[in-house]
């Protein structure tokens, strides 16, 4: 019996929130196009990077883009009233969890306060999916042009599917270190239909990981 | 960062005992035993850290269907199980691939595992009623999908690590069908190899609450002579989460992995 209420309150959940399900591409340019607020070390920090782009860029060894930078590549999303996951074709071709199960970031400092993708949790506002996301090491970029965050970022994604085919992302960025106040942009995703992910290995492909064979 | 330190992700407080065995279990990168003996697949002894799962009532999906979903250990092999039997190419590559240490095991050079290498790290399981996926913790952080809302292979695949799996319920058992394989990857550390002709069926059974049983059955004529099935369980992880963990960030498996 409970577990037919469960599932009954699972089914009523699903129904009563906006579905993000589909293989998206993003629209326009992936980079961010606006000037971020950087304090004077986050600027020397990207003159180090643009100086030496390729050699700097943890894509170049197969090392993951984190959460605000994106590819060309499609992502899919795949949703339950619990978990949203995000996977990517490119890049390391890996996926992102987002947790609707109620949990908190409590957990974080202590266990793994530095990855690439961060902790994320979730929640609907409507028809709004707001993603809250720390834990970030200060090593991934948030574009393509060698744009650097510290440890201390904080990103707030808000998924909005503001039409079949069209996913908006409005995302704020803080930064206590790098940044000297909020950042926010939007970024447009336009479904592809008919659309899958391919299967890409980074490590399969680039030559440029030592231990490649 | 400190592998073991991210795995103590405690999610509850109650599931602190647990946590002593599911933390040892998963720090097992399951290249300790590398240099030793090379037992074939099938008969491993037990893994000794592999805790079974609480037991309880099967959850049960929206559509009546057990719902897999969850977080699992790495699947361990059942012993006394019945090795394969190779073609003699296979046996000589095996044999070549186990005197050189296996160093050139694409597993440990951050390649993916393939199917059906059992992994010894967490996956996750999301299942929805048209597709499932597989999240894998490692040995590369990346994932398979598993559709269940097609009854055909694709035409034309594109060889691929995991191939393309179409999916369907035998009652309680989720029947996954996988075909289009490239030939690169390993079963296991010994080296047994296969062809592109590889097609592969696991059938996943979650028996109680906490354990699931997995059933493979590999069929490949040109690498061996019938095909033959390996049987593992998995327990369900409920005190720790899922790290990010990218293999070729630091890869110190392959500084020890020279070969002769």
């Amino acid at each position: 019996m409970r577990a037919l209420g469960a599932s009954l309150l699972l089914a009523v959940a699903a129904y009563a929130q906006a579905d993000l399900s589909g293989v998206w591409v993003v629209s326009g340019n992936p980079d961010i196009t606006g000037d971020l607020p950087y304090t004077a070390e986050a600027m020397k920090v990207w003159q180090e990077h643009k100086a030496n782009l390729r050699d700097k860029d943890p894509a170049t060894y197969c090392l993951p883009n984190g959460v605000v930078r994106v590819t060309t590549l499609p992502y899919k999303i795949v949703q339950t009233a619990k978990l949203v996951v995000i996977l990517s074709e490119g890049n390391t071709h890996s996926f992102r969890r987002l947790f609707l199960d109620g949990r908190g970031h409590q957990h974080v400092e202590e266990v793994e306060p530095d990855s690439w993708t961060g902790h994320s949790i979730a929640k609907w506002e409507g028809d709004t999916l707001v993603v809250d996301t720390i834990g970030f090491n200060d090593r991934a970029w948030l574009d393509s042009t060698g744009k650097p965050h510290s440890d201390a970022l904080h990103v707030t994604e808000r998924f909005r599917r503001a039409s079949p085919s069209r996913l908006e992302v409005e995302y704020t960025l803080e930064d206590s270190k790098f940044l000297t106040k909020p950042f926010k942009f939007t970024r447009v995703f336009a479904l592809a239909p008919g659309r899958e992910l391919q299967e890409q290995f980074c490590t399969d492909l680039n030559h440029l990981i030592p231990e490649k064979r | 960062m400190n592998v073991r330190r991210r795995l103590t992700y405690i999610l509850s407080a109650a599931a602190a005992a647990l946590l002593l065995l599911s933390t040892g279990y998963a720090q097992d990168n399951g290249k300790a035993g590398k240099l030793k003996e090379i037992i074939p697949p099938g008969r491993q002894a037990p893994r000794p850290l592999g805790p079974t799962g609480p037991t309880g009532v099967v959850p049960r999906a929206a559509d009546g269907k057990p719902d897999l979903s969850g977080l699992w250990n790495g699947q361990r092999a059942l012993p006394g199980q019945e090795g394969p039997v190779m073609r003699p190419w296979a046996e000589t590559l095996t044999k070549e691939r186990t005197e050189n240490y296996s160093a050139e095991d694409p597993e440990a050079h951050c390649l993916p595992g393939g199917v059906p290498r059992a992994i010894p790290y967490h996956h996750q399981i999301v299942q929805t009623p048209n597709l499932v996926l597989i999240l894998f913790e490692g040995n590369i952080h990346t994932f398979r999908q598993i559709f269940l809302d097609r009854k055909e292979h694709l035409k034309n695949i594109e060889p691929r690590w995991y191939g393309d799996s179409i999916g369907h319920w035998d009652g309680d058992t989720l029947v996954v069908d996988t075909v289009g394989f490239n030939d690169k990857f390993w079963f296991d550390m010994a080296g047994h190899p296969h062809t592109n002709q590889l097609h592969v069926i696991e059938k996943y059974h979650r028996r109680d609450f906490g354990n699931m049983e997995i059933e493979v059955t590999i069929d490949d004529p040109e690498t061996y002579v019938k095909p033959w099935i390996t049987k593992r369980e998995a327990s369900l992880e409920t005190a720790i989460e899922m790290t990010e963990y990218v293999c070729n960030e630091n890869n110190s498996d392959v500084l020890h992995l020279v070969g002769k």
